[in-house]
């Protein structure tokens, strides 16, 4: 019984319990802290703008070969603007200029020319062959 | 004067024919006024599909291409004097664009 009584107090001794809970004041600098100013400038990671694939190429009636390549092979059909991926302003001129061309006897309307049948495909179109 | 550019499509013909013809046509432009400043032959092709015309079905056919400048008060009377004209398969005149769209299309080019 005393031995216990002991141990307990030797425990009390010993055990020196840390409050872990009480946060620790830090002495704040007195100097003003002083904040970095903020450095402007452009988005470095700023990708470049991607420009659809006539952006730099003039659309005219009279370039058939370019012209059938938004046409469907099997039935002529002129593709729209969410097969061919070109911007707005793009695809009204190379609609235009097949209708155009159409019109006057460059172009024709219910097959794709068998001479630009083997022309690489930039429409985003996957034709079951 | 405005420039145009006439598109032609001639029946299928043997070389003198077809000389004759053109040079119908580009007397008759000037004529009545017109500078003619180019003409070029595209070459003869299958037609793309057959065109009926005068009283013929048509398969084959040259094309050529006359740039003129002209005053637009003759262009109706030439376009009726084109479709008189039996050798003739397709005549279209357009108005040239000289100036090309420089503001960038859809971004930056590279």
């Amino acid at each position: 019984m005393s031995s216990l009584r002991c141990f307990q107090r030797l425990k009390s001794v010993f055990c020196v319990q840390v409050n872990s809970g009480v946060r620790r004041i830090s002495a704040a600098p007195s100097s003003v802290q002083q904040k970095e100013s903020l450095v402007t400038m452009e988005n470095p990671y700023k990708e470049a703008q991607k420009g659809c694939v006539l952006c730099s190429i003039t659309v005219d009636y009279k370039n058939i070969q370019l012209l059938s390549q938004f046409i469907s092979p099997h039935t002529g059909r002129i593709y729209g603007r969410h097969i061919t991926g070109l911007c707005g302003r793009k695809q009204k001129e190379v609609s235009k200029a097949i209708k155009k061309a159409q019109a006057m006897g460059f172009m024709s309307v219910t097959h794709k020319h068998p001479q630009f049948m083997k022309d690489p495909n930039i429409c985003g179109i996957k034709l079951l062959d | 004067m405005p420039r145009y550019e006439l598109s032609l499509i001639l029946k299928a013909m043997q070389r003198p024919e077809t000389a004759a013809t053109l040079r119908r046509t580009i007397e008759t432009l000037i004529a009545r006024g017109a500078v003619v400043r180019d003409l070029e032959n595209l070459g003869d092709r299958l037609l793309p599909y057959k065109i009926d015309k005068h009283n013929e079905r048509h398969s084959r056919g040259s094309y050529f291409l006359v740039d003129f400048y002209a005053a637009p008060s003759i262009l109706t009377s030439f376009l009726d004097h084109l479709q008189r004209d039996v050798d003739v398969v397709r005549s279209t005149v357009l108005k040239k664009d000289d100036r090309v769209s420089s503001s960038n299309c859809c971004g930056p080019q590279q």
